[in-house]
């Protein structure tokens, strides 16, 4: 599928909306459009006027959800945030810092972690999270230093030798996490975390997300998922993705962000036993009943 | 047979493991495996000995070539002839690999992939065809012959290699983007260091087209002797056992060769062995 070029000259780097709030936006994605040209000319919207904004929680974890039914487009937006694709319409910004102007987003300021978790397979764990910090211009020593102190943290040390051929899919996702961590960048995505794991192991990694993002409070998690349990469970905001319906009930082409959930305001965020709290089944069944079957 | 594969391998197959052997995909263990060399062995050797087909020398008229061939000295002895070949096999092999990976590795820049689908398209053209433009540009002997093995393995590596490359998920590029690797950064470790291993591979296979290709090369060159050159003068004189004798030469070689191949990978690659294991 070819992609038609972006013709959108309007989104510029500026001042953004809301600047002056207590909580700056980090990172906004606005009126973004995404179509692929098919082959019989036509173009196929997969993202129409997609925006949302993602702002600083001083001094707390943060992990957002982007949260849609398949074939929503959450994919696209993902390579899009991370600068991997191009949008035919609209811009992604990324403010680096308090007092820093934001600008255009380019591949490599977002981390990903890709779903099968890929790694480079001819060097060890440690190498693997020593080699892209060192290209990225870290000093080998900081970047051995900050590797094992990484290992350890996720209790990975014992497999610092090992090569990623040897690993679980539990352990292959951790590396693959570190790999991220090692890089410095605010903004890490991760692509359908919890996808064909069972239920045991989602909570497995949502510990696991919910202690990195503990730990790391300066990287802010963005989570792409079906999932509206664990998406709940580990988010303080949840966009929901999806597409409007015409008359007849049918998908209108182009999917956008149709709700935002904000659970910290909700109380649902931060709190160890959530799925206790009757609030959060409210929303679990309002998005599972209501608004998915929507989307 | 299983006694002889006990006494070489020890112990005693567990039980079903010979039903492993005839099922699909199934595991018969090690110890079955060496039976199964030692039994199509046997069959081969019974159906060489007890042929119909008077083409084909008996094992023992092999033999006794083999060993009157080694005894010969200069320039019609086994020792010097296969030194020609195996050193014009080498010598090829090395020119063709540099030349085939820098053309494989190019084709990831657009400019220059119609130059490699023109290289890979070259390998349905027999490399004899172009032996007028090879005595043009070079001297006749060794220099011809080592282009003309050059060129041809090269058609048949360059689509390997171009095939392995284009074979790389494009994932492996993204993580290397969003790790912030540069254009150049990315070629070097997803291209060239991830598909090293397989390189190898390429190699190993190719070499085997190589020896295919030396026989037809020292027909046409047969200045300085060789293996090729010398299965055709003896099956002009239709000295059969010399020219099976030769065959055998040339196989055993290639079984080395290829067992060559598979310790520098394991050496230098350590993670295959694990791969491969897994």
């Amino acid at each position: 599928m070819a992609e038609p070029e972006n013709d959108d000259t309007s989104c510029q780097p500026g001042p953004l909306a809301g600047a002056a709030e207590l909580h700056e936006p980090l990172l906004v994605v606005e009126k973004l459009d995404k179509g692929f040209r098919l082959n019989d000319g036509s173009t196929l919207l997969v993202l129409k006027d997609f925006s949302l904004t993602i702002r600083d929680i001083k001094d707390k974890p943060q992990i957002v959800s982007l949260l849609g039914p398949s074939g929503s487009g959450k994919t696209t937006a993902l390579r899009i945030i991370a600068g991997l694709d191009e949008p035919t319409a609209g811009c992604v910004l990324l403010t680096e810092g308090a007092g820093k102007p934001p600008r255009p987003v380019r591949v490599g300021d977002v981390g990903v972690v890709f779903q099968r978790y890929p790694l480079f397979e001819d060097l060890n764990v440690f190498n693997n999270l020593i080699e892209p910090a060192v290209r990225s211009g870290m000093s080998r020593q900081a970047a051995k230093d900050k590797a094992a102190q990484l290992l350890d943290e996720f209790d990975m040390l014992k497999q610092g030798l090992a090569w990623p051929m040897q690993l679980s899919g539990g352990q292959r996702q951790r590396v693959a996490i570190l790999q991220q961590l090692m890089q410095d960048r605010h903004f890490i995505i991760l692509d359908e975390p919890f996808s064909g794991l069972d239920p045991v192991n989602i909570m497995n990694v949502i510990e696991l997300l919910t202690r990195t993002a503990n730990m790391h409070t300066l990287n802010s998690f963005i989570i792409i998922t079906h999932d509206v349990t664990s998406a709940l469970i580990i988010s303080d905001h949840v966009f929901l993705l999806g597409r409007e319906r015409d008359a007849k009930g049918q998908p209108i082409p182009g999917a956008r962000v149709m709700k935002e959930y904000d659970l910290i305001a909700e109380g649902l965020a931060y709190h160890p036993e959530v799925e206790d709290l009757p609030r959060f089944s409210e929303i679990r069944k309002e998005i599972k009943l209501v608004e998915f079957p929507k989307l | 047979m299983a006694t002889a594969a006990s006494k070489i391998f020890g112990g005693q197959p567990p039980k079903g493991a010979y039903l492993q052997a005839v099922r699909l995909i199934g595991n018969p263990g090690a110890f079955v495996r060496a039976n199964l060399i030692l039994i199509w062995l046997a069959l081969f050797v019974l159906v060489w000995i007890f042929n119909p087909i008077k083409a084909m020398p008996y094992p023992s008229e092999i033999w006794q070539t083999l060993g009157e061939m080694w005894r010969l000295q200069g320039s019609q002895g086994l020792v010097y002839n296969t030194y020609v070949t195996l050193k014009l096999n080498v010598v090829g092999l090395l020119y063709a690999t540099i030349i085939s990976l820098v053309i494989a590795y190019l084709s990831v820049v657009p400019l220059f992939q119609p130059f490699n689908k023109t290289v890979q398209w070259l390998r349905y053209i027999p490399i004899v065809g172009f032996n007028l433009v090879f005595l043009t540009l070079f001297t006749i002997g060794w220099p011809m012959k080592v282009a003309m093995l050059t060129v041809g393995m090269s058609f048949f590596l360059v689509t390997s290699m171009t095939g392995v490359i284009a074979s790389i998920p494009p994932l492996k590029f993204e993580l290397a983007r969003v790790l912030g690797y540069s254009d150049w950064q990315t070629f070097y470790r997803v291209i060239v260091r991830g598909t090293a291993p397989q390189m190898i591979d390429m190699i190993a296979q190719n070499a085997a087209i190589g020896w295919v290709m030396i026989t037809a090369i020292e027909t046409y060159n047969r200045t300085e002797g060789g293996i090729g050159s010398q299965i055709y003068a003896y099956s002009s004189i239709n000295n059969l056992p010399a020219v099976y004798a030769y065959l055998i030469v040339i196989g055993v070689i290639a079984i080395l060769e290829d067992w060559l191949f598979v310790l520098l990978k394991r050496a230098l690659f350590p993670y295959t062995t694990v791969a491969e294991r897994a």
